[in-house]
């Protein structure tokens, strides 16, 4: 599963995504690290960016080209 | 030993972190301040400003925001740059590393990171956006030690500049800041940084996995040193939560997007004509004014056509400039820009270019020249150059007084699809076609010689906050200065200069003679330099509507765009024999061809006239800044020749079409 898959409002946990080295470099120095959860906060239209929400503090927006590079699994514990 | 007698410290953090609005809080400067990140491109030197005297001169460095210590595009680079020292010129006595306290984890692990290449002796902390002190002396002084360097929590908002100064005077300044250890980079961030053998301070890694452990090394390492310490109050986020909710919805968002731009364009064109119309009865009774005291001759006409009729006609678009400006501010302020990125992207993807560049698009609009400088931003070079190379495409303020003086006055103020004004539509289709036409070339470019994939589209969204009306008020108020400075220097220059050419050398008496008054200035206008200038080029813009009056003004205007509306107040000046002064858009209504006696301002001259100014390259400033930019005249004179013919071809089809 991506972070591409995922609904409007749910919260996943963020698998190893560090085979693609240049998206992984810019998301972990935004400070997402595998294993931290986020939640899926809004979709573009016609197939636009995809809106994310890490924690409390970081909110930033990536292309559907990458979400789907980064791997995803269902949140186990709740936020 | 030498007395010391100066210290700099570096601003280093992560963007949007308050960096410059730290460094204007101290130094009384003017540093670009914006609620997105990548604001600050280039580096900025201060002093501190201080009345307690004895102390050594503190010299304060802005510099661009960094995610981490390997650069990704050209921005970045100047910041590792002057943390490295890489050029070897004077260093830093400290490096203050400016934190956020709305994203402690992130911004500490780049405070980590810098701890260690620099050592912990060479670095001081600010955690700005402590607006409410949510960080007591108990937790300050606990993060002293675990950090093992002088920690201060503030708001750069509301903090007194004496508190922060005595902070600095406290730290130790008196050693050189040098790397203790080499930073580690990948290949690839090397293009980011000035070229030279820096290998006594930097690593070239091929495996670029080692360097991101690190990163997250610093992150993981970020979240133990805050571990138990309390995280600021989530409203913020809250709210931010439930804005994005409406902003970023997939129906609302592009219908709010088109919807706040609309506004500010039809603000700017409609609120502001009042304004305008005030400030033309001013500049016009002054004339008159000081017209009725002075003896007929030169001197006068000199004065009143010249000085009034030139530097007056522009003045008044003051208001409109301000406006602009005021508005620009509220929406960088409040945090929507980025958003409008996000909004932007799709159609961006499809011009090869991806949201990011809407950033410096959207700086375009004040003026080309900070567009072309936010550029840097943009990682992928290519990228980069599709976007610079098609900056000055975008309507910059200077446009304003044409677009506004000719709009006003040709076209008719009907209403066309119930809702919309005939004019502030013309408006809006002008900034629409210089952004659209932006985004073809661009394409154009992409698919040609900057061939290429688009980078990577992964921005960061600020929180929202509430904007200032002072911020807004006093950036306005200053970009209204340079206006008038502008005014009262080069375009009182240049339009002393139309003056004397269009006043000499004085026509033969003999063919004055027994003509009416007004063809007595028509003839004297023509007989002089300037008309004998404008003869040569008229066969050129015939073609497109001009006469050699219009060509005149065209011309000067490749030194600036507002010298158009200058030139062209001094030459009608001159050639209005009337007792009252009359506002330059009357002027233009009552000007006609000498051979048919038809009006010269046609719909379709006027709008040719416009198109002209949609598409040309007509400002000194913008090809300086090209020049460096692109470290030669190269790119400049491609842009000048592609947007000249663009203006020329377009003016000759909307010519065409109307007449
Ligand atoms: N709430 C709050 N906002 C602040 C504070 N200091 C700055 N800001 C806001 O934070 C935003 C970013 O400020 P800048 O000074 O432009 O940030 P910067 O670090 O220079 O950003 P870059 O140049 O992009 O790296 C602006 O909207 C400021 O008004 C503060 O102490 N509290
Ligand atoms: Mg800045």
């Amino acid at each position: 599963m991506t972070l591409n898959d995922i609904k409007v409002g749910d919260t996943v946990c963020l698998d190893d995504f560090s085979h693609n080295q240049s998206v992984y470099f810019k998301l972990i120095s935004l400070g997402l690290l595998p294993g931290d959860q986020v939640i899926v906060m809004g979709r573009a239209p016609f197939g636009g960016p995809i809106s994310i929400k890490h924690g409390s503090e970081t909110f930033f927006a990536l292309r559907r080209s990458e979400a789907l590079k980064v791997q995803v699994k269902t949140s186990t514990k709740a936020l | 030993m030498l007395q010391q007698t100066a210290a700099t410290l570096l601003l280093i953090g992560f963007p949007n972190a308050g960096k410059s609005t730290f460094f204007n809080l101290l130094t009384g400067g003017n540093r670009k301040v914006s609620n997105y990140s990548g604001v600050t491109v280039d580096m900025g030197r201060a002093d501190i400003k201080s009345d307690s005297d004895g102390g050594i001169k503190l010299k304060l460095v802005d510099l661009p925001g960094i995610y981490n210590l390997v650069p990704a595009s050209l921005d970045e680079g100047v910041t590792v740059k002057a943390l490295l020292n890489l050029e070897g010129k004077d260093g830093a006595q400290k490096v203050l590393m400016l934190l956020d306290w709305q994203r402690i984890e992130a911004s500490m692990s780049l405070a980590l990171a810098v701890k260690d290449i620099v050592g912990s002796d060479n670095i001081a902390i600010v955690i700005n956006k402590d607006d409410s002190a949510e960080i007591d002396p108990a937790r300050r002084s606990e993060l002293e030690k675990k950090l093992g360097c002088r920690v201060l929590p503030l708001s750069a908002l509301n903090a007194s500049p004496k508190t922060v100064e005595a902070f600095i005077r406290g730290l130790d300044l008196s050693s050189q800041v040098e790397p203790v250890k080499k930073l580690q980079i990948t290949k690839e961030a090397l293009e980011f940084l000035p070229a030279g053998d820096h290998s006594a301070r930097l690593a070239v890694i091929d495996d670029t996995k080692s360097i991101t452990d690190l990163i997250n090394w610093y992150h993981q390492k970020a979240r133990d040193v805050l571990g138990s310490l309390s995280r600021p109050n989530d409203e913020k986020s809250r709210l931010t939560q439930k804005i994005d909710r409406i902003v970023l919805n997939p129906w609302l968002g592009g219908i709010i997007f088109a919807a706040i731009f609309y506004f500010i364009f039809d603000a700017i064109y409609s609120w502001a004509g009042p304004a305008m119309d005030l400030a033309e009865g001013v500049v016009v009774g002054m004339g008159d004014f000081v017209g009725n005291y002075l003896p007929e001759g030169h001197f006068k006409s000199l004065i009143v056509d010249g000085i009034f009729g030139g530097v007056g006609g522009v003045v008044v678009f003051l208001p409109q400039i301000m406006a602009l400006f005021f508005l620009l501010s509220l929406l960088e302020q409040s945090g929507y820009v980025a958003r409008a990125a996000v909004v932007t992207d799709r159609i961006m993807g499809v011009f090869g270019l991806n949201g990011k560049a809407f950033l410096p698009y959207m700086s375009g609009f004040a003026c080309a020249i900070p567009g072309i400088m936010a550029t840097r931003t943009i990682p992928n070079p290519r990228e980069r150059y599709a976007t610079l190379m098609t900056l000055p495409l975008i309507t910059c303020s200077a446009r304003l007084p044409v677009y506004i003086l000719l709009i006003g006055t040709f076209v008719p103020a009907t209403t066309v699809l119930g809702i919309f004004n005939a004019q502030t539509l013309s408006f809006f289709f002008l900034y629409f076609l210089g952004s659209i036409a932006a985004l073809v070339i661009a394409k154009i470019l992409r698919l040609s010689y900057f061939k290429g994939e688009t980078g990577n589209f992964i921005i960061d969204l600020p929180l929202y906050q509430r904007p200032s009306v002072k911020t807004a008020f006093i950036q306005s108020w200053k970009k209204g200065k340079t206006f008038l400075t502008k005014a009262g220097t080069i375009i009182l220059g240049l339009s002393i200069l139309i003056w004397l050419l269009s006043t000499f050398p004085s026509a033969n008496p003999e063919l004055l003679e027994g003509k009416t008054p007004e063809q007595q200035a028509g003839i004297s206008l023509e007989q002089s330099m300037l008309g004998t200038m404008g003869r040569t080029i008229e066969p050129v813009i015939k073609p497109i509507g001009m006469d050699w009056k219009i060509g005149v003004g065209m011309l000067v205007a490749f030194g600036a765009r507002e010298l158009f509306v200058s030139a062209m107040g001094t030459i009608y000046s001159l050639g209005d024999v009337d007792e009252e002064s009359t506002p330059l858009r009357d002027k233009l209504m009552a000007e006609t061809w000498s051979d048919t006696g038809a009006p010269v301002f046609t719909l379709a001259t006027a709008w040719a006239i416009l198109i002209f100014f949609v598409f040309s390259l007509q400002c000194t400033s913008t090809l300086a800044i090209l020049r460096r930019e692109t470290g030669g005249w190269k790119i400049p004179m491609i842009m000048f020749t592609y947007m000249g013919l663009l203006a020329y071809g377009g003016a000759y089809i909307a010519y065409n079409l109307l007449s």
